[in-house]
């Protein structure tokens, strides 16, 4: 017990490692809410300066970035409707709605709360159900991961604005932009046409850039001449009111949000989608409707996205398994510094676990610090003319694309993607399936050949065992659930049903 | 569910050009491996193209059902290809996606940081308007500001490795570009 407690607060004496934590952490959000940037990219850039870092600086770093990272995406998608990462597409729809209404300060600082609450619930669940959750983690099959993915994406389209034909349409056309290049399993070209660019595949960063940075700087052109809402920022810190009303679905979100996390493969943003959802059904008589600036569709996704954080390092130190792309990332470095993530980690460094465990709780302290003081500063951001605005968010975004890969030829992507999504915007569709779809497209179509693989192509064993699993069949009965509910047929079956 | 609200200018052919998109790449994804077998490499790319036809279809279906857009009482109502330039692909936007194609083309001849300087300080022209002799100024200055934010922040700080120009490649500049 006393070495866990020393593990637990290395960081928090060691004034480095408290500089580093806190540097970490205010860099993080701040790169999380540069449009253009990702928490990955973020993390990938960073990580390569602290090879040559003890183990423990590294980490340090490391733990604040990818927290701050998670929660500063939230901040563009409330003050520029433009999402920092996927995990904060959910907070867009309903925080841009309030600062619109100029609560920009009140939206902030109750995300920054909430997505503190959520990070210290998912630290809890690292430290106490890490062993019980990998080993529920660990029991999911191809096909598990497969309908997982085909929800995630149905779920985004159910939030689609006008139809959830026009949602499914966006899902299916990411999936197709992830499925461009050569095959992982065959090598055979896919929609490549021959092109030697076009087999590496599209970057999901520039169609997540374009989609997001730059079809809103053309939809915002339409608004050019209308003045930025001066942003009423006197109150940050929440109303305790607010802050108990909201605790129970804050728990409830940060739950789904830690067992998402703690899923291989599925991260923040499916998190912070099926908490947005649980959010939509669970409340009957919301203040202001959803989507247009409900505090419980603010509250929820940010919970469970910055929950999915602590979520993600399960399966990382227990399996050796990344939660998301930043743990991918993360076990790159681990094993640059000679520690194997993995189920032996624990028992040959449990230091370590305990060193990262409170590693987290400490950038989650200076999260709400810096969360809740660095407001005022960042909100003048809005209150810069749109004329100004929408050259500057071009230029981050050429930055932003070009960074990942130094190749010119995506931030053309990058521009070809900002046309389409515009006339999508411009005809009631929705751009987060299509990035979903992108993200998750690669994952879905390996592990539906793996299922089909697994039934020696046989399409009735393949079926069958989606309902023979019980987690399959849950996933499966969830799936038609959401089916039935979004479309018509719902309203054919019960019509049949009466008549 | 879906909202009937008055069909836009132009989405009637736009809803026309997604299901033509959906059908060409559901064709692109047959070509891939065809029906030979359930676990091909093109199985999922026609089951994502096929469910884009399907909803595009949907879509269309909509589109088609959606009540015309009326004109405003006493006023005659404008042909559809006036009212697209009007309401979605004004001047504005057609400039601003010529200006930012330029741009984009222009980075790997010009580098970065004279192209995003060019670009910058003529989007602020164009778009911001500042009046007068003094605003081109305002311009030139906000620009160069901008332009050293984002050159200490991505370049200094993160050392991320921008485009140098190949205009620039033998000459003197090249080292800080």
């Amino acid at each position: 017990m006393a070495e866990i407690l020393a593990s637990l607060t290395i960081s928090w004496l060691d004034p480095r490692l408290l500089l580093l934590t806190g540097a970490g952490t205010l860099a993080g959000i701040y790169v999380g809410a540069i449009p253009g940037l990702s928490v990955t990219m973020a993390v990938s850039i960073l990580i390569s300066f602290t090879f040559k870092w003890p183990v423990n600086d590294a980490l340090a770093l490391i733990a604040g970035i990818f927290m701050g990272g998670v929660y500063g995406g939230s901040r563009t998608a409330i003050l520029l409707n433009i999402p920092g990462a996927p995990s904060a597409i959910a907070t867009a729809l309903e925080g841009y709605p309030m600062a619109k209404r100029g609560e920009a300060g009140e939206a902030i600082g109750l995300t920054t709360v909430m997505s503190v609450f959520g990070g210290f619930v998912g630290i809890l669940a690292l430290a106490l159900f890490a062993p019980a959750l990998s080993d529920f983690a660990i029991k999911f099959q191809s096909r598990d991961y497969f309908l997982l993915g085909v929800i995630g994406i149905l779920l985004v389209g159910t939030l689609s604005g006008e139809s959830f034909a026009k949602g499914v349409f966006a899902g299916a056309l990411g999936v197709l932009i992830g499925m461009v290049g050569l095959d992982p399993m065959t090598a055979e070209g896919r929609f490549t046409f021959g092109s030697i660019t076009l087999m590496g595949g599209i970057p999901y960063v520039a169609a997540m850039i374009g989609f997001f940075g730059v079809a809103e700087a053309l939809v915002q052109l339409h608004s050019l001449d209308v003045k930025a809402i001066r942003q009423k920022v006197e109150r940050i810190v929440p109303r305790w009111a607010d802050v108990k009303r909201y605790l129970g679905l804050a728990l409830r979100a940060s739950g789904i949000g830690t067992l998402i996390g703690a899923l291989p493969g599925t991260g923040g943003d499916i998190a912070a989608l099926l908490a947005y959802d649980h959010a939509r059904q669970s409340t009957k008589n919301p203040e202001v409707p959803f989507g247009e600036g409900c505090k419980e569709g603010l509250v929820a996704p940010e919970a469970a996205n910055n929950a999915a954080v602590g979520g993600a390092f399960i399966p990382m130190l227990t399996l050796g398994i990344p939660g998301d792309a930043v743990t991918a990332v993360i076990i790159g470095a681990l094993f640059i510094h000679g520690l194997k993530p993995g189920p032996l980690l624990l028992v040959e460094t449990p230091h370590l676990f305990w060193f990262t465990v409170g590693n987290l709780v400490l950038a989650n302290i200076f999260l709400l610090i810096f969360g809740l003081t660095g407001i005022r500063i960042f909100t003048k951001i809005v209150e810069c003319p749109k004329a100004i605005l929408i050259p500057l968010i071009v230029v981050l975004s050429a930055v932003g694309t070009y960074a990942i890969q130094n190749n010119p030829v995506h931030i053309y992507w990058m521009l070809g993607f900002g046309v389409v999504g515009y006339f999508m915007k411009t005809y009631g569709f929705q751009v987060g399936p299509v990035i979903l779809g992108v993200i998750l497209g690669p994952m879905m179509d390996a592990n539906y050949r793996r299922a089909m693989i697994g039934a020696q192509g046989d399409i009735g064993l393949f079926l069958w065992e989606f309902v023979a699993n019980p987690i399959s069949l849950v996933l499966s009965l969830f799936l038609v659930f959401m089916l039935l509910s979004q479309t018509p047929l719902r309203a054919w079956l019960v019509a049949r049903l009466r008549g | 569910m879906s909202v009937r609200r008055p069909r836009r200018a132009g989405e009637l052919i736009f809803a026309l050009a997604l299901l033509t998109f959906s059908l060409a790449a559901f064709w692109q994804a047959y070509g891939i491996s065809g029906f030979s077998g359930l676990s091909t490499a093109g199985v999922f790319p026609m089951l994502a193209s096929g469910a884009m036809v399907l909803s595009a279809l949907c879509i269309l279906w909509h589109t088609l059902a959606a009540p015309r857009a009326r004109a405003e009482a006493g006023q005659t109502p404008r042909p559809e290809v006036l009212r697209f330039f009007a309401e979605v692909l004004p001047w504005r936007h057609v400039l601003t996606v010529a200006l930012i194609l330029t741009y984009l083309l222009a980075i790997p001849w010009l580098g970065f940081l004279v192209g995003s300087g060019l670009f910058l300080f003529v989007a602020f022209a164009y778009l911001w308007r500042p009046g007068g002799k003094r605003g081109l100024l305002v311009s030139l200055l906000l620009s160069a500001f901008c332009l050293g934010a984002i050159y200490l922040v991505f370049r200094i700080v993160f050392q991320v490795v921008l485009p140098q120009g190949s205009l620039w490649r033998d000459t003197l500049f090249r080292g800080f570009l």
